[in-house]
This record gives structure tokens, C-alpha cells and sequence, in this order.
């Protein structure tokens, strides 16, 4: 055997590249580089690899030159991402762990709540334009949580100059004084505060439940209201019950014993419902006058769930028949708007609206503005914009009074989402879109809609909240990402907020860290409980402050890199143009990578190479580049591409990476090894796949979890066993062409699959729909798009752009 | 028409069940009154009257104090007071039946904000002139409101101020004597002084006088 020679430090990529096949085909179907096979036959490596990413032992030579920085950590492992081809983890990447004492990363908060783009913070501003990464936050304040400890105390310890609340990252010079880490200002310690209820004892103040955990809530006492706490108030608003009157029995609303429910229709009119206690039967109100829209009987028309459940009952039974003949094709929902906005005005609350075609009535009218032509235009996409200003200016007065519109789009023809979302992104609600939605003909996306309106209906909801985003002095906070409408330039005012939503925030140094180990960021969340309860949640991160440039590096998190980019190309592309965005996140990429060969990189060597901890950031830029919200050259409706760029700006990043970069799983060999068992039930961890077409087989079968919808592929020569004992057909021919739901066979195949995809949905609110898809089915397509390594018609394949982002970087 | 009720307890003024209506037509800014609301359950103690008018502008609060809760009640000041006092008096039955025991425990603001269904169609019954009420009821108690104190609200709320402005001009007095005093003493002095000075002066003259004069 060849002998193990002493690591080559001349350029042995070189004679590498030669075996490495230039062209794209080749390179999808190129085995491992031969340099990394002649290291495996030679060192002693244990047959099973570790898990996250290759193994030491697969270094080629040239990296190994590298060894000399013995000390570097993994992250910062360099690697040539033009030779390194399996860089995809096999289980879902972890967030990067912040580099701080001990004890403080153990009490940090959760990443999943509160996450940076960078974990080591840059000490100037100078330092972070070199780093070439934008610097921000993720946050999924509202999130579900297991465990939260609650607090209730008269006094709320906060700082008294910048109104921080006590947090565990806060220094206590004595028993009596703390210090702001935020302000650096020294408080005192109240004498409530000198005792421990958890530990009923005295004189520890650092043994507090709100210096202990950097997720914490208070009881708000009075002095958090402005006004008594309002009772919750749904109100139902929509152009047609015919499908989904149904749903809303039998659910329980949040809500206590205060809880109000309206109804609206409209079409050319608008038509409300009197559900007066005492009535024998809903009353139904029509306002035709739509240019000056007044409410019949202001007292009866949103009344309490429990004491008129029967009446609305009734209503709920009543309904589907009623507009089951009508022939209207007007739509006035401007108005229909309006006169809700004038029922909920007393009280806030939240608004649901179900919309099936578009506005062609009274006040906010729309055009289509689509060309059906234009969809797979290679040029920039128009009409990314409101067409109006009416809905954001609804929106806004919808904010003040407390008011947030949820937008159900349930259509399949063109309903002008640009404009129409603006009345939910301003007034903090959610938008949730259903294409080519028809309750008979497409029952896999009913089944979407009916699990998400449940989800939705039944989920913790807050009313009147703001939320307020403190950072260490030293740093400011200047863009903001999410559905809200910012009030001041820290408080985002949200009438409503839900544990789906996420935010985003951009930030800048303004002064420089220099005599600071750590600085702090904290999100203090204030709302009111569907019981009527004030309360705030506060969140804090820690993170420390680094000087040089390899650490700034080593402390990035790509996917909440990644996440923020997209926040930021939306934006652009509303403001700029949609190429202007794509232009901006391939330079991103290429901006960090030249950054880091230039001034982390002590030896220069050929090749595309980037950090460990940003080895995959090509790979998502490319992914983005594909993704709905920013193709181009490849057919997509404008409603669809508006949709996904909502949700990537909406969404908690966990949803939204998915969705940027589906996983892909083989399930036709499931087994239980290294399987989870959850609630006594076994789930199978198969290894996440590279999205290339190198990767499926004929003889397989396999899952793509695109976030919110899920593709099972089968292969034209699968495996009969999994045919028969999954599918619960006799042959692949015999394969429904839209199978959405996998029989509950008694085989543990079956099982393992079905509990495999269930446990994926369960990790995420929403219902991802499931599609069956063979060669010839309609989904295959969209399927194929999301091999985002592979080369289309119009897009480069993953090999070619990093050659790409080579080229731009030694230029 | 615009109303504000609310219960709260006086131990501590800490706001227990509340409720707003506001009227779109008068557009008046309950805030403040709001606001004015909570100082005033926090002014409130055990030596407070039992049942008070307050008069702000042409709004009137209407109070009661019972078991240690107060019931208060802003109304426009031409509502009739005897109907205020009734409705408060029909919250206090009802509130005290239902939550009466868990008010001293409770540290949490608007405990009890479910009451608030009650309150509101309590107050539609009472507002509403044509509901059919028990007039007997209101009779007898229109004699105990007659005894109700009335009293203005920013007298209420300012009675502690004026106290302390009693206080600080006695110790300006006080300080303002004492240099009265200091100024008189020097006065003395100086026109003792003066008065030495001119004797002699004079007798200075008259020696002179007399040595160059006799001699």
C-alpha cells in the first residue's frame, strides 16, 4: 500500500481538480475525491462516521497542511468547498453555541427564541463591515413553550435609566445594588426583591426565578394598562360560508367567560347578524349603501360566545345554505372591511377574513395585474408592490385601536396579494393562502386548510401587545422584519400576537465594545391573555465581544445568516427590483467568502474556501436564489411568489429554513436504528440527503419536507415491499395519481414511515400537506425544482455557482 | 352614554373588575378619567366616607365603600344620583355573593374582570329608562343617598397638596421672622452708634471751644 507521505504543501488541489470533472453531470455523479479514499485505507477510522459532516480522517491533503493550527476550532476548519462534497449534515444543523463562560451559556436563552447571525459580536463597526455578514437577531417571542417560569410580584425589578428588566446577565456589586448590563447604571435592589419565594429564603437576590432564567414572565401589575383588560373578540368576515362555516363548531376559542364572536358577509352588500340574546333565530342585517358604511345595531352584532352559543349555532348551521345559489361575483371588501374595523373599534381584537376572489367593489377595488405570459419571464418581476395604499392605511388605523386582520386567500385565480397583505402585515396579523383551493376537487389542500384554520382558532393568542427590543449601549437596532407596525423606534405595536409569528431585527455598532466582554440584548414582550390576564414575557440573550475578524467567523450562524438575508431581499425587491435582490444576496456570499480569504486566511491556497461554519452559506444563498420568492426564468405565479416572500419574512426561522432548503430523506429503508422513541412511539432518524438528482434511485422511495408541503417520490422500480406494505398498492402502476394519505396498514413499514412523517409534522404548527408523486404526476415538477444542486433551464447548478463565486472572489 | 365602572379594593386601591363604555358621539377621552379612577382608589381608606359624590366637570363619580371593596361609578353628572347609588348598590350584592371571600387574597390586577358581564347588563337595566325596575327599592333608598356627601374631586385629590402647602409657607414664616429679628438687632446697634457718634462729636466742639475760646 502507498505509504502515508508527510501532508503536501504545494498545491496538491491542483492534480486533485484534474480528477475532479469540470463539467456539472460529472460532477454529480463523481464518487468521493480519490485523495480523501487513499487517507480512508489509511488511517485506522471507525467504520461508523461520526455524525456532522466528514470526519477528519476525510481531510484532503491539503487541509491537512492546515493541521499546523492545531488549535483552531471547528468551525473555523477550513474547507475547499470546490472539493468537499458532502457537506451536508446528516441530522438538521444545530445552532452555533455562543463562546462564553459556562455559567452563562447554561442560563442563556434558548436559540430557538432568540437567536443572533452572529454569536461572537464584532467590537467595532469597522471590524463588522470587513466581516462582510449582516448582524442581527431572529426572534420567535411567542413561541410555545413547556416550561416557563411565571412571576408574580407587586414591584417589577427594571433598571431605572433604560427600563431594562432584571435579567440573569445583570452584576450585583453587593446584596443591595445590581448593574444594568444593558445601561451599565448601578440600581438598587428593592427590599421585595431581597427575598426568595422559590426558595423561601432571604438575602439572596441572585437566587431569584428572574435572575435565573433568560425566559421569564411577569403578572403585570395595574399600572401595564392602559385600559381594564378587554374581553377576546373574534370576528368572522367573509365573501362565501359555503366550506367553511362547518369548521368553526365545536372548537373552543380562547377566551374566559367574556368572550365575544361576530359574523360579516358581504358581496356587493353587506350583511350582518344580529344574535341579540332573546332572539329566537339570527337576525340578518343588510347594509347596501357601501360607499358610507354604518353598523345597523352597534350592541348586538358582536355578542358573548357563551350566552348566545345556541343563536350562534343556528347561524353557523344557516349559513352554507344561504349563499349555496347566489351568483354574485362582486366583491366589495374594502367596505366589508370597514364596517368591521367599526365593530371591533371599541374593544380590539381580532379580525378573520376569508377572501376568494378579488376586490372588485367600492373602496380598495383591484385590478389583475398579472400577465399570465410574463410568469416565466427571465426580466424582473412588476407589480411586487400595493397596488393601493388603502389597505396599509386600514391596517394602521386597525393598529391603533387594537385591532388585527387575519387574511385567509382561498382562491385560484389571481387575488392581488401585494396589496392585500398589507392589511395584515400592518396590523400584526397572519395571512395564510391556499392556490387553486376548491372543496371538492382538491381534498389534500381542504385537509391543509382545515387543519390550519384549526391550529389557528385554537392556539394562544395575546391582544394590545407591544413589544420593546433593548441592546447593550454601544449598538442600535435599525430594521425591523415581521408583520407589526413599528410605533417608536424600538416598540413594535402587535394588536395581536401569536406563537407562529417571527420576527427579525437588523443592528449597527454605534460606539465602540471596546472594554466589554458581553453585551446583552433583551425582547420584552407585553400582552393581554385571552383570560384577561396583563402579562410581559422578556427574553434575554448574552453574547461575547470579539476582536478579530477569524472570530467573528467562527462565531457565524449561517441558517440565521441565511434567514436574515431573505428578510432583507424581500425588502429590496419591493423597493428596489427582484434583481436587484438576487444581485445583493449572491453578493453576500461572495462578500463574506473574499473577506475571509483576505483576512483570516494565513495561507493562500487555490480553491473556493470558506469556514466550517459557513460551508454550507453557498449552498443557502443558491437554495434562496431558487427558492418561490426570488426565482426567476421558471413559471411562477405572482400570488405564490408573494406568499413565499411573507412567509420568509414571517415565519420563525426553524419553518422558514425549510422552506429555503427542503430535506430529503430516504424512507424506503427505514429502521429503527438510532430511532427516537417519543411518547412509546418509535421514530426513525434517516440521514438527511443532498438535494441533487444523483441522489434518488430508481429502486427507492423518498421524503421531501419542504417546510409546508411534503413530497414522498417513488421510484419506478421501488421496492415492491414498501409498494405493498406503505402504499398498500400491488405495483407502482397501480399508484393513485393523488394520493395524499397513506393507508394505516397493521406492517411495521407502515408504521415506521407514517410515524416518521408525523413526527415531522408535529415539530411545526402548521399542517404540511402530503403529496404521492410518480413520473407522470402533475407535482413532479415542483418536485424537481427543489433539487436545488441540479442545473435547470434557467438556473445554475450548485457546482457552476460555486465556480461562479470563485471567479467573483480572485477577481 | 359614556360610563366607567369599577371595582376595586380599598386596602391597597388594586384595581379587582372593570368596565368601560364608550360613546363614539360624545368622544370624550375617558383616559384621564380613567387614570383619575385609579388615584382616587388608591386616595381612598378606611376613614373615607361610605358613599360620596365627586364632581368632575360635568362628569360626577359616584362611590361606595362596603366590606372593604369600592364600588365606583362615573356617570354623566346629570344622571340621577339615587339610580347610580341603586346600581351600585345591586354591584355590591351581586360581588360580594360571588367573589366576596378571594378579595383580601388575591394580588393579581382585575381578578375578577369576568364580572364584568354583570356589570354591563346591570347597567343597561338601570340606564335604560324604559326597563321595568322596582321602584318600591329605589324609594327607600332615596333616603340614604340624601345623606351622601358631595365633594369635588380635585378637592379630594388635592387635599394632601394643600396640606403640605399649609406647611411649607409656616416654615417660610418662620425662617422670614428670624431675619426680621437679625435685621431689627442690627438697626439697633447702628443708631446706637450714631448716637455716640454725634455726643461726641458735640463734645469734642465744646472742648475745643472752650480751650481756644477761654484761652
Amino acid at each position: 500500500p502507498p505509504q502515508p507521505g508527510p501532508p503536501q504543501p504545494g498545491p496538491p488541489s491542483r492534480h486533485l481538480g484534474g480528477h475532479y470533472p469540470s463539467l456539472p453531470l460529472g460532477y454529480q455523479n463523481a464518487a468521493p475525491p480519490p485523495a480523501a479514499i487513499l487517507t480512508q485505507t489509511l488511517v485506522p477510522v471507525p467504520l461508523s462516521q461520526p455524525l456532522g459532516g466528514p470526519g477528519p480522517a476525510q481531510l484532503s491533503p491539503s487541509l491537512a497542511a492546515m493541521s499546523l493550527q492545531s488549535s483552531t476550532p471547528e468551525a473555523l476548519r477550513v474547507v475547499n468547498l470546490l472539493q468537499e462534497r458532502n457537506l451536508l449534515p446528516p441530522i438538521p444543523i444545530p445552532p452555533p453555541t455562543p463562546c462564553l463562560q459556562q455559567d452563562l451559556q447554561k442560563i442563556n436563552c434558548n436559540p430557538e427564541v432568540f437567536r443572533s447571525t452572529l454569536t461572537s459580536i464584532p467590537q467595532t463597526q469597522s471590524l463588522l463591515n470587513k466581516a462582510k455578514m449582516p448582524l442581527g437577531l431572529l426572534l420567535h417571542p411567542f413561541k410555545d413553550l413547556s416550561q416557563l417560569p411565571v412571576v408574580t410580584s407587586s414591584t417589577i425589578v427594571r433598571c431605572r435609566s433604560c427600563r431594562t428588566y432584571i435579567n440573569p446577565f445583570v452584576s450585583f456589586l453587593d446584596q443591595r445594588r445590581w448593574k444594568c448590563n444593558l445601561c451599565y447604571r448601578v440600581n438598587d435592589v428593592p427590599e421585595e426583591f431581597m427575598y426568595n419565594p422559590v426558595s423561601r429564603s432571604y438575602g439572596e437576590p441572585h437566587k431569584r426565578p428572574e435572575v435565573q432564567n433568560a425566559t421569564i414572565e411577569f403578572i403585570a401589575p395595574s399600572e401595564y394598562m392602559l385600559r381594564p383588560p378587554q374581553p377576546a373578540v373574534y370576528l368572522f368576515h367573509s365573501s362565501t360560508w359555503s366550506h367553511n362555516a362547518s369548521l368553526l363548531d365545536n372548537i373552543k376559542l380562547p377566551g374566559d367567560s367574556r368572550t365575544k364572536i361576530g359574523f360579516v358577509t358581504f358581496d356587493s352588500t353587506i350583511h350582518f347578524y344580529n344574535l341579540q340574546e332573546g332572539l329566537s333565530q339570527p337576525q340578518m342585517l343588510i347594509v347596501s349603501d357601501i360607499d358610507d358604511i354604518f353598523l345597523p345595531t352597534p350592541d348586538s352584532l358582536l355578542v358573548n360566545l357563551n350566552e348566545c352559543k345556541e343563536l350562534v349555532q343556528d347561524l353557523l348551521k344557516s349559513l352554507p345554505t344561504l349563499f349555496q345559489k347566489t351568483m354574485e361575483t362582486q366583491s366589495a371588501l374594502g367596505s366589508a372591511l370597514q364596517a368591521a374595523y367599526k365593530l371591533l373599534l371599541p374593544t380590539g381584537g381580532r379580525m378573520s377574513v376569508f377572501q376568494t376572489q378579488l376586490p372588485n367593489l367600492g373602496v380598495g377595488a383591484l385590478q389583475s395585474r398579472e400577465d399570465p405570459n410574463q410568469r416565466a419571464s427571465a426580466k424582473d418581476v412588476q407589480h411586487l408592490s400595493p397596488a393601493t395604499d388603502f389597505y396599509k392605511k386600514l391596517a394602521l388605523d386597525c393598529s391603533g385601536q387594537q385591532v388585527a386582520v387575519d387574511l385567509f386567500l382561498l382562491s385560484s385565480q389571481y387575488c392581488d396579494l401585494a396589496s392585500l397583505g398589507c392589511i395584515s402585515r400592518y396590523s400584526a396579523g397572519s395571512v395564510y393562502y391556499y392556490p387553486s383551493y376548491h372543496h371538492q376537487h382538491n381534498p389534500a389542500q381542504v385537509e391543509c386548510f382545515q387543519r390550519d384554520l384549526k391550529r389557528y382558532l385554537t392556539r394562544k393568542i395575546g391582544f394590545e401587545a407591544v413589544m420593546r427590543i433593548r441592546c447593550s449601549k454601544g449598538m442600535s437596532i435599525h430594521t425591523f422584519h415581521g408583520n407589526f407596525f413599528v410605533r417608536s423606534t424600538d416598540l413594535l405595536s402587535l394588536p395581536n400576537v401569536n406563537p407562529d409569528a417571527g420576527f427579525a431585527v437588523q443592528m449597527s455598532i454605534e460606539e465602540n465594545l471596546d472594554d466589554m466582554q458581553i453585551v446583552s440584548f433583551q425582547a420584552a414582550l407585553l400582552y393581554t391573555s385571552s383570560k384577561g390576564e396583563r402579562r410581559i414575557r422578556v427574553h434575554t440573550l448574552c453574547l461575547p465581544v470579539v476582536n478579530s475578524l477569524s472570530d467573528i467567523f467562527a462565531g457565524a450562524d449561517v441558517q440565521a445568516i441565511t434567514g436574515l438575508l431573505a428578510c432583507m431581499a424581500v425588502d429590496r425587491s419591493a423597493t428596489a427590483s427582484l434583481s436587484d435582490a438576487r444581485d445583493a444576496m449572491t453578493n453576500a456570499a461572495i462578500d463574506s467568502l473574499a473577506s475571509y480569504r483576505q483576512s483570516v486566511l494565513s495561507i493562500q491556497q487555490p480553491g473556493l474556501l470558506a469556514p466550517a461554519c459557513l460551508r454550507l452559506f453557498p449552498l443557502f444563498i443558491l437554495a434562496l436564489l431558487k427558492q418561490k420568492a426570488f426565482r426567476t426564468g421558471t413559471s411562477t405565479r405572482l400570488d405564490d411568489r408573494l406568499f413565499a416572500m411573507c412567509q420568509l419574512k414571517y415565519q420563525p426561522l426553524v419553518y422558514s429554513m425549510l422552506m429555503i432548503h427542503p430535506a430529503l430523506y430516504r424512507v424506503d429503508d427505514l429502521s429503527d436504528e438510532g430511532a427516537l422513541n417519543i411518547n412509546e412511539r418509535t421514530v426513525p432518524q434517516p440521514r438527511v440527503l443532498q438535494l441533487s438528482v444523483e441522489k434518488l434511485s430508481r429502486e427507492a422511495a423518498f421524503l421531501m419536507d419542504a417546510g409546508t408541503v411534503m413530497y414522498l417520490w417513488v421510484g419506478r422500480s421501488c421496492q415492491p415491499a414498501f409498494l405493498t406494505q406503505v402504499l398498500g398498492v400491488s405495483s407502482y402502476a397501480a399508484v393513485p395519481d393523488n394520493l395524499h394519505l397513506l393507508p394505516e396498514l397493521d406492517t411495521a413499514e407502515s408504521q415506521r414511515t407514517r410515524a416518521f412523517i408525523g413526527w415531522l409534522r408535529d415539530q411545526r404548527p402548521f399542517f404540511p400537506p402530503l403529496h404521492v408523486i410518480r413520473d407522470e404526476s402533475q407535482l413532479k415538477p415542483t418536485f424537481m425544482q427543489n433539487m436545488i444542486e441540479d442545473r435547470t433551464e434557467s438556473a445554475l447548478s450548485y457546482y457552476e455557482f460555486l465556480l461562479h463565486l470563485q471567479q467573483q472572489i480572485s477577481k | 352614554m359614556t360610563s366607567l365602572t369599577m371595582i376595586a379594593r380599598v386596602t391597597d386601591g388594586l384595581p379587582l373588575a372593570a368596565s368601560v363604555q364608550e360613546d363614539e358621539k360624545s368622544g370624550r377621552d375617558l383616559q384621564h378619567y380613567q387614570s383619575q379612577a385609579k388615584q382616587l382608589c388608591r386616595k381612598l381608606d378606611a376613614q373615607s366616607p361610605e358613599r360620596c359624590t365627586l364632581e368632575a366637570g360635568d362628569m360626577s363619580f359616584h362611590y361606595l365603600i362596603a366590606q372593604d371593596v369600592c364600588y365606583l361609578f362615573l356617570c354623566e353628572a346629570s344622571f340621577a344620583k339615587r339610580s347610580a347609588f341603586a346600581y351600585l348598590e345591586d354591584l355590591r350584592g351581586e360581588f360580594n355573593g360571588r367573589y366576596g371571600r378571594r378579595v383580601a387574597a388575591v394580588t393579581r390586577p382585575y381578578s375578577f374582570i369576568e364580572f364584568d358581564t354583570y356589570i354591563q347588563k346591570t347597567k343597561k337595566s338601570f340606564v335604560d329608562r324604559r326597563a321595568p325596575r322596582n321602584f318600591g327599592s329605589i324609594n327607600t333608598e332615596l333616603q340614604d343617598v340624601q345623606r351622601i356627601m358631595v365633594a369635588n374631586i380635585e378637592e379630594v385629590l388635592q387635599r394632601g397638596e394643600s396640606l403640605s402647602a399649609l406647611d411649607t409657607k409656616a416654615s417660610n414664616l418662620t425662617s422670614l421672622s428670624k431675619k426680621y429679628r437679625s435685621d431689627a438687632k442690627y438697626l439697633n446697634t447702628r443708631s446706637t452708634y450714631a448716637k455716640v457718634a454725634a455726643v461726641s462729636v458735640f463734645l469734642i466742639t465744646l472742648i475745643i471751644y472752650v480751650r481756644f475760646w477761654w484761652l
